[in-house]
């Protein structure tokens, strides 16, 4: 980064509702569900509460098409739009995304099988002939991952430079360093930068509980959260002032407030005794909303800012993904 | 053997800024014709066709019931891992780069890959096997199965992350998803990173391995494959894309090398209009043109490597929005597309259509578009057919366009 970025919008949808505002009362007492409205049976887990119509994303039509990373992600970006009021000249904006496995509807699945047997055996030339056809056509396209990114493109009119960066959380990042040097180089002037994922589909969760994260003390969620940044502002909501990865941040005077994202219970408390040892004037937050994969650093973009908007001059946010990355970005407000 | 930076042509100005300039240094790819990239862009330029029926499975009754397969790696766990390894190979031999490992960066375009289709189906099983899916009944039979599934072998982040433990790269790695842009894209990000002296070095491309009963009978569903087998890309009787696959990759270096080509500058932008239909006026791709053009700060280009999928949608857009930046000048500019003689890679498709651009500028000849019989008179296109076609090209655009309406376009340029 070569100077401050300036946020002048966000949007976020997570389980704590919509909106960023607030989300660092959650954290401060969070709720966690106990039987997911996914079904996954005595798993302790976070998901987003019911949304009014007028609140989700698209309308009936339009979000069957949709994995959740996609809604979620188109629902993120209409509010970062609206909060940044950027209503004129969305085909010049720019959006880069850190997105996750788009996941399949898996209602579709059965039915899709079913037109497939011959004689009671699965056959491919069934499967070719029939057993797509039993489905929502454009299942195969759930599958596109750049979806959770073209849904919310599409719905908004956002036409700019774009990416959508795959991973379990270190892609958002770079989702946000794409965006900052987008409208550093001039690429664009006004850019979107965010993540959206849900730890709950079926197929994510046998693979979290496969790799051992669950035993470890991994909660599944799901969320989305986008910044709107411009390069300079005179009235932003808050300023990016630096980003990196790992735990240093160079030449960083002591925050008022430190976010730690972090969803093994292990690491977070040993982050947490680096923090206070380093800062130790500093008052320290865990995010405590449950791991949603290429969604979370997004989410603690999020929660930092609404620590801004409580009164903190500067927060420190800091992630680290299930495949062990850490991140982090300093962010203050102008007050 | 490490080669001399020259200082005199490092930089070049852009906007008034200083900013580094991008040069190619390697080349590599796997396709249906040969697993070493010069070969296949012999048969590229004598007009061959790769498009074969499907034999890797039971395609009867499939909407289209052909491919253009790469017939390697087929047991592979991730073949989109393997064939990018062979195509990555090929590109780092060519450029024999001496570089720190915290300065060389792995940009790789790639969709999710898939379990063996058994597996897959065994989830589906697990899920109640009766027409409704059973959540309770998949959370208890799908662990032991999803055991079975290599996580590695369907994240699309396993080939960037493998490629770069491989070559020990230190520098930034990424993964870019989206469909059929991925591999374009990924340049364009490798070359931003050079550009913005975060590395010196990059392996970037895609790779594609979807010749598979799921991506054939999908797109099949979706009326997107040609009926009758034939990828015949801006033919008056074009009636769909035919599913390929491999791998193509580039070696990007802030340093010139004895290739003198350089990626000038690239563009992107999305349509904002469907999820599987283009904006009918070509607004979109003819934004990410501009912009690759004001990049490289050129006007005109002297050949056209084309997304040309054979739909009758996207090729007569991309005509469109090619007559909105280049006016009457694109009646003279030589056009082709790669698709019909290897099908679309989907996720690689940008990748390959930059090395044959890239190739066409070094040797002095452009391809012939395979599969193209009769040109729509619609399009006013100066499309290369039959037989490769000689000319002093200095400058060549490369298009991808995806589904999701994400576009990408890259300038190459010639330096000599």
């Amino acid at each position: 980064m070569k100077a401050p970025v300036a946020i002048v919008g966000a949007g976020a949808v997570a389980p704590w509702g919509l909106g960023w505002r607030g989300a660092s009362t959650f954290i401060e007492a969070p709720q966690p569900s106990r039987q997911l409205k996914t079904s996954h049976p005595d798993v302790l887990g976070f998901e987003i509460p019911e949304l009014r119509p007028e609140q989700d994303a698209g309308d009936g039509r339009q979000r069957k098409l949709m994995s959740q990373g996609a809604r979620l992600g188109a629902i993120a970006i209409r509010e970062a739009l609206r909060e940044a009021g950027w209503m004129e000249g969305r085909e010049d904006i720019g959006c880069f995304m850190g997105v996750g496995a788009s996941g399949a509807h898996m209602e579709e699945i059965p039915a899709s099988l079913e037109a497939s047997l011959h004689d009671g055996v699965f056959s491919e030339a069934a499967f070719g002939e029939r057993g797509l056809y039993a489905c929502n056509p454009l299942f195969v396209f759930q599958l596109m991952n750049n979806f959770s990114l073209c849904h919310g493109a599409i719905l908004e009119g956002i036409g700019g430079p774009n990416s959508a960066f795959y991973s379990r959380g270190r892609g958002t990042w770079t989702a946000l360093d794409e965006a900052i040097a987008a409208i550093e180089t001039l690429d664009c002037y006004r850019v979107l930068a965010g993540g959206t994922d849900s730890a709950h589909h079926a197929v994510t969760w046998a693979e979290l509980r496969r790799d051992g994260l669950v035993n470890d003390g991994l909660k599944p969620s799901e969320g989305s959260a986008v910044l709107a940044l411009e390069r300079q502002s005179t009235c932003p909501l808050a300023w990016i002032s630096s980003m990196g990865v790992g735990t240093v941040a160079d030449n960083i005077p002591s925050p008022d407030a430190v976010l730690l994202s972090v969803w093994n219970p292990v690491t977070l408390q040993s982050l947490e005794d680096e923090m206070r040892l380093r800062w130790p004037q500093s008052r320290i937050y865990r995010c405590e909303f449950g791991e949603a994969l290429a969604a979370t650093p997004a989410l603690a973009w999020a929660v930092g800012l609404d620590l801004l908007e409580r009164g903190c001059s500067s927060v420190f946010v800091l992630t680290q993904d299930v495949d062990g990355w850490v991140n982090h970005l300093c962010l203050r407000s102008d007050r | 053997m490490a080669q001399e930076p020259n200082e005199g042509l490092a930089l070049g100005k852009h906007r008034g800024v200083m900013r580094r300039r991008v040069f190619v240094r390697g080349r590599g790819a796997v396709s249906s014709f040969s697993d070493a990239w010069p070969s296949t862009f012999q048969s590229l330029a004598e007009g061959h066709c790769a498009i074969r029926p499907v034999t890797r499975f039971d395609a009867t009754g499939f909407p289209c019931t052909v491919a253009a397969a790469v017939d390697r790696h087929l047991n592979a766990p991730d073949r989109r891992l393997a064939l990018a390894r062979d195509a990555a190979r090929e590109a780092l031999e060519e450029a024999s780069l001496l570089v720190d490992p915290r300065r060389l960066g792995v940009f790789v375009g790639a969709e999710s890959g898939r379990a063996a289709f058994g597996t897959v189906l065994a989830l589906a099983r697990a899920a109640g096997g009766g027409p409704q899916f059973n959540a309770h009944s998949f959370a208890r039979e799908a662990l032991p199965l999803a055991s079975r599934i290599e996580a590695s072998a369907v994240s699309p982040a396993t080939v960037a992350s493998a490629l770069a433990e491989e070559i020990h790269a230190e520098g930034p790695v990424q993964t870019l998803s989206m469909a059929c842009v991925s591999g374009a894209a990924a340049i364009a990000e490798g070359a931003r990173a050079i550009r913005m002296n975060q590395v010196d070095t990059v392996l970037c491309g895609g790779v594609g391995a979807d010749v598979d009963p799921l991506m054939l009978a999908g797109f099949g569903h979706l009326g997107a494959l040609s009926a009758v087998g034939v990828s015949r890309p801006f033919d008056t009787h074009r009636d769909g894309f035919v599913v390929g696959e491999g791998a193509a990759f580039l070696v990007l270096s802030a340093e010139p090398g004895p290739l003198e080509i350089e990626l000038a500058g690239f563009g992107r932008s999305l349509d904002a209009y469907h999820l599987t239909a283009p904006d009918p006026e070509g607004d979109g791709m003819a934004r990410a043109i501009e912009t690759a053009l004001k990049d490289s700060d050129v006007t005109c280009v002297d050949l056209i490597q084309a997304h040309g999928t054979s739909t009758p949608l996207n090729d007569a857009l991309e005509a469109r929005a090619l007559r909105r930046v280049f006016g009457d000048a694109l009646a003279h500019i030589p056009l082709s597309s790669v698709k019909g003689a290897l099908g679309h890679w989907i996720a690689g498709a940008g990748a390959l259509g930059a090395l044959c651009a890239v190739e066409s500028l070094h040797r002095g000849y452009m391809l012939p578009t395979a599969g193209l019989r009769h040109p729509d008179p619609e399009l006013a296109l100066d499309l290369v057919i039959g037989e490769a076609r000689s000319g002093s090209f200095r400058t060549a655009l490369v298009n991808a366009f995806a589904f999701g309406g994400a576009n990408c376009s890259l300038v190459f340029r010639r330096l000599a």
